[in-house]
C-alpha cells in the first residue's frame, strides 16, 4: 500500500509531512520554534481473524506509545486482545521522529487493521525520569495527530459509523468493554479500576440514568473527571468539531480528558455503559520498568536481539 | 352591552372552530397516510441487516483456522499451569492472559489459586473464558507465604500450585492414555507472544527459549552450539544447573508422567526452583532449543505494579470507601 502524507497546520503547533511513496521520505522542518519530523502510512491489511460487517461501526483505537524495554512486550497482548474484535482499527502514534522497525514489523505480522504513525514530544515536555508528572501530559501530540487523520481521512458523513476510544498501550481491556464502546451516540462513558487512588473511579448516574457527576475523590469538580480509558466518542462528532484537540499547554493534571470533551459535549449527553456504570471492564493497570542492573555500561546482552 | 355581546360571540368562534378541528380528525382516523418514503427506507434498513445477519451467520459456521486445528487430534495439547493469588490486579492480569490463550489451538488452561477454596472471581472468569481449563486450588502454608513488606524475592511462590497441577496432570494421565502432550508452567504477569506456544507444542523432552526482561537483563536465554545448548546466557548465578526462568521452558507430559517424585522444591534457594525440577527430569545436552536456536524473544517476564490506592484506604477507613461488591 503506498504512503501518503498531508500539509496541515494545527494552531501554534505545525505538523508537517512529505508526500511519498514507498519509500518513506522525511521532510524536517522547523515551524512555530519546533523540529517535527514525521512520515506516515496507512495500511489496510486484506486478511482478517474475523468476519467484518459493513453495517458494525468500527471501532477506532488510538494508541500512543514509545520506546522503551517493555514496548514490544505491550503491543504484542494489546493485539492478542484486539484480534478478538471485530471491525476494529488500530491506530498506533510513536512518540518519536520516525516510525521505528519494531513497531513497523510488529503491525505488519499481527493481522489487524491498522494505521502507523508517529510525531516526536518536544524533549522539553518529555517527563523524566520515572516521577509521572500529570503536568507534562504524555501522548497528548500523538493523541491529537490521530485525530488529525481521522479528520482528513473521513468526510463528515452520516454513512460513516465509526467510535473513537483512546486507548493506552498498558491497560487491560476486557472485550465486552468494546461491544459497550460501538454502540455510542455521541460520548459514552464507564468505570475504570485503579485510577485516582482508588479501586475504581465511576460516574455517578441519577435516577433517569443521567450523568450528572463523579464519583472520585481526586477533583470531582473537573468538568470531565475521568480518565482517557473511561470514554468514547463517536467518530461523527469528531468530524463535527474540527477544533476540538487535547490542550497541550496550561493544562493542570487530570485536566487532559476535559480539555477535549467540553468541546464536544455536555454532561446530559453522556451516554452510561457497563450496566449503568457498576461493572469495571477497563483496568488502568501499569507495568513495572524492569531493572536492568546486570546489563552493566556496556550492554551484557546481544543488542541485535530485539525483546 | 358591547362587551358581553363581544365575549358571547368569542365563545361562538372557539366551539366552532374545535368542532371543526374534532371534526377533521375524526375523519383523518383510519385514512392512509403518505409515509412510502420512510417505508422504503425502513424496507432497505431490514434487508440490509438481514443480509449482514445471514453473512455472518455463514462465517461464523465456517470454523475458524484455529478451531479446525483445535479438533485436530493429532496436534499436542498444551497444558498451561498458571498459579494465581487473590489481589487487586488479579482480575485484569488472568483477563489478559485468557484473552492470548483464546488464539492457541489445543490449549488447556490449567489455573491454580493460592487459596483454601475456589474463589468465584476465578470461577466466574473461567466460564466465561471460552477456553477448556480445570480450576484447582490450593493454599500456600502460612509460614511460606510472603507478608505485606516482604520483597517478592524472599520466599518462593506459586510451588504448592504448580506442584497440584503436576498432580492432576499425573492423574488424568493414569486414567486415559497418556497422550502427546506438554507442559507450560506460565504466571499470570509474564507477556506470552501467540508464537512461544507453537515452538513448544512438539517437545519431546524440555524444550528451552529465552525470556525477555529478566535476571536484570533485556533477556536471558540457552546458548546454542551446533544445535544443542551448551550453557547458558544469565546475569545472576551462571553456575545454578539450569539458569533459566520458569516462562523460558516447557516439558513434555510423557516425561511428567515418567517421574512421579519429580517436583518443584519449595526449600530450594532464590533463583534455583527451576532446576530442583529440571535437575530430575533432563540434562543440558538432552535440552531442546526452540525460538530459532534461542535468537528470538517471544515471551516477557512482564511486571504488573501494585496499584497506589491510598485514597481508597482513606476512605474506607471513613466508612465511605467505594462498592465491594463492584468487582475490579
Amino acid at each position: 500500500m503506498s504512503s501518503y502524507a498531508i500539509i496541515s497546520k494545527l494552531g501554534r503547533t505545525c505538523y508537517v509531512t512529505a508526500i511519498s511513496d514507498d519509500r518513506r521520505h522525511i521532510l524536517q522542518e522547523s515551524v512555530c520554534g519546533f523540529k517535527h519530523m514525521e512520515t506516515f502510512s496507512t495500511q489496510y491489511v486484506s486478511s482478517r481473524h474475523l468476519p467484518r460487517s459493513d453495517v458494525l461501526p468500527v471501532i477506532y483505537i488510538i494508541t500512543p506509545t514509545y520506546t522503551r524495554p517493555v514496548q514490544k512486550a505491550e503491543l504484542t497482548r494489546q493485539v492478542s486482545t484486539f484480534l478478538h474484535v471485530p471491525n476494529l482499527h488500530w491506530i498506533l502514534v510513536e512518540d518519536s521522529p520516525k516510525r521505528t522497525a519494531l513497531v513497523s514489523e510488529l503491525l505488519l505480522k499481527s493481522g489487524l487493521n491498522c494505521t502507523h504513525l508517529s510525531t516526536e514530544t518536544p524533549h522539553s515536555y518529555k517527563p523524566r525520569g520515572p516521577s509521572r508528572d500529570s503536568h507534562i501530559p504524555r501522548g497528548t501530540m500523538q493523541r491529537n495527530l490521530a485525530l488529525k487523520w481521522l479528520r482528513e481521512t473521513f468526510q463528515q458523513n452520516s454513512q460513516q459509523q465509526g467510535v473513537v476510544y483512546f486507548a493506552d498501550d498498558d491497560n487491560t481491556y476486557s472485550l465486552e468493554l468494546f461491544e459497550e464502546i460501538r454502540a455510542t451516540h455521541k460520548v459514552s462513558v464507564w468505570p475504570v479500576a485503579f485510577v485516582g487512588g482508588l479501586r475504581y473511579e465511576s460516574p455517578k448516574i441519577n435516577v433517569f440514568g443521567k450523568v450528572y457527576g463523579w464519583k472520585t475523590v481526586f477533583d470531582p469538580h473537573r468538568p470531565f473527571a475521568i480518565d482517557m480509558a473511561g470514554f468514547a466518542i463517536n467518530l461523527q462528532l469528531i468530524l463535527s468539531k474540527p477544533q476540538a484537540y487535547f490542550r497541550f499547554r496550561g493544562v493542570k493534571g487530570g485536566y487532559q480528558e476535559s480539555s477535549l470533551l467540553r468541546e464536544l459535549v455536555t454532561l446530559q449527553d453522556l451516554e452510561p455503559k457497563a450496566a449503568n456504570c457498576t461493572k469495571v471492564l477497563v483496568w488502568h493497570t501499569r507495568t513495572e520498568k524492569p531493572v536492568l542492573v546486570n546489563e552493566g555500561k556496556k550492554g551484557f546482552t546481544d543488542p541485535n536481539i530485539e525483546i | 352591552m358591547r362587551m358581553k355581546l363581544k365575549l358571547k360571540t368569542v365563545f361562538l368562534l372557539y366551539f366552532v372552530v374545535s368542532l371543526l378541528g374534532l371534526f377533521y380528525a375524526l375523519m383523518q382516523l383510519g385514512q392512509h397516510c403518505d409515509c412510502t418514503d420512510q417505508l422504503l427506507l425502513k424496507d432497505r434498513t431490514v434487508s440490509q441487516l438481514r443480509r449482514e445477519l445471514q453473512k455472518l451467520q455463514e462465517a461464523f459456521r465456517k470454523p475458524s483456522e484455529s478451531e479446525k486445528l483445535s479438533k485436530n487430534p493429532s496436534l499436542p495439547t498444551i497444558y498451561v499451569v498458571t498459579p494465581t493469588y487473590a489481589r487487586l490486579v488479579q482480575k485484569a492480569e488472568l483477563t489478559r492472559l485468557s484473552l492470548t490463550l483464546l488464539h492457541v489451538p489445543r490449549l488447556h488452561w490449567i489455573v491454580v489459586e493460592d487459596s483454601p477454596q475456589p474463589t468465584p472471581l476465578v470461577r466466574d472468569l473461567l466460564a466465561v473464558s471460552g477456553l477448556a481449563y480445570t480450576h484447582l486450588h490450593v493454599p500456600t502454608p502460612k509460614d511460606m507465604k510472603l507478608q505485606e513488606k516482604d520483597p517478592t524475592w524472599l520466599k518462593p511462590r506459586g510451588v504448592e500450585q504448580r506442584n497440584e497441577a503436576m498432580r492432576w496432570l499425573r492423574e488424568m494421565a493414569a486414567a486415559a492414555a497418556v497422550e502427546q502432550a506438554v507442559v507450560y508452567f506460565a504466571d499470570d504477569d509474564n507477556t506470552y507472544s501467540l508464537k512461544v506456544f507453537e515452538e513448544m507444542r512438539f517437545t519431546q523432552r524440555v524444550s528451552v527459549w529465552p525470556v525477555g526482561l529478566v535476571g536484570g537483563m533485556r533477556y536471558e536465554g540457552p546458548v546454542v552450539e551446533n544445535g544443542k545448548v551448551v550453557r547458558f546466557h544469565t546475569g545472576w548465578r551462571p553456575s545454578r544447573p539450569f539458569p533459566i526462568d520458569m516462562a523460558g521452558f516447557a516439558v513434555s507430559l510423557r516425561l511428567v508422567v515418567a517421574h512421579p517424585g519429580a517436583r518443584f522444591d519449595r526449600s530450594a534457594q532464590i533463583g534455583f526452583l527451576e532446576s530442583s525440577l529440571l535437575q530430575g527430569l533432563v540434562t543440558m545436552k538432552e535440552l531442546e532449543p526452540k525460538a530459532d536456536m534461542c535468537t528470538k524473544i517471544l515471551v516477557w517476564h512482564t511486571r504488573t505494579e501494585k496499584p497506589k490506592i491510598k485514597r481508597e484506604e482513606i476512605m474506607q477507613k471513613q466508612g465511605m470507601g467505594s462498592d465491594l461488591n463492584v468487582e475490579v
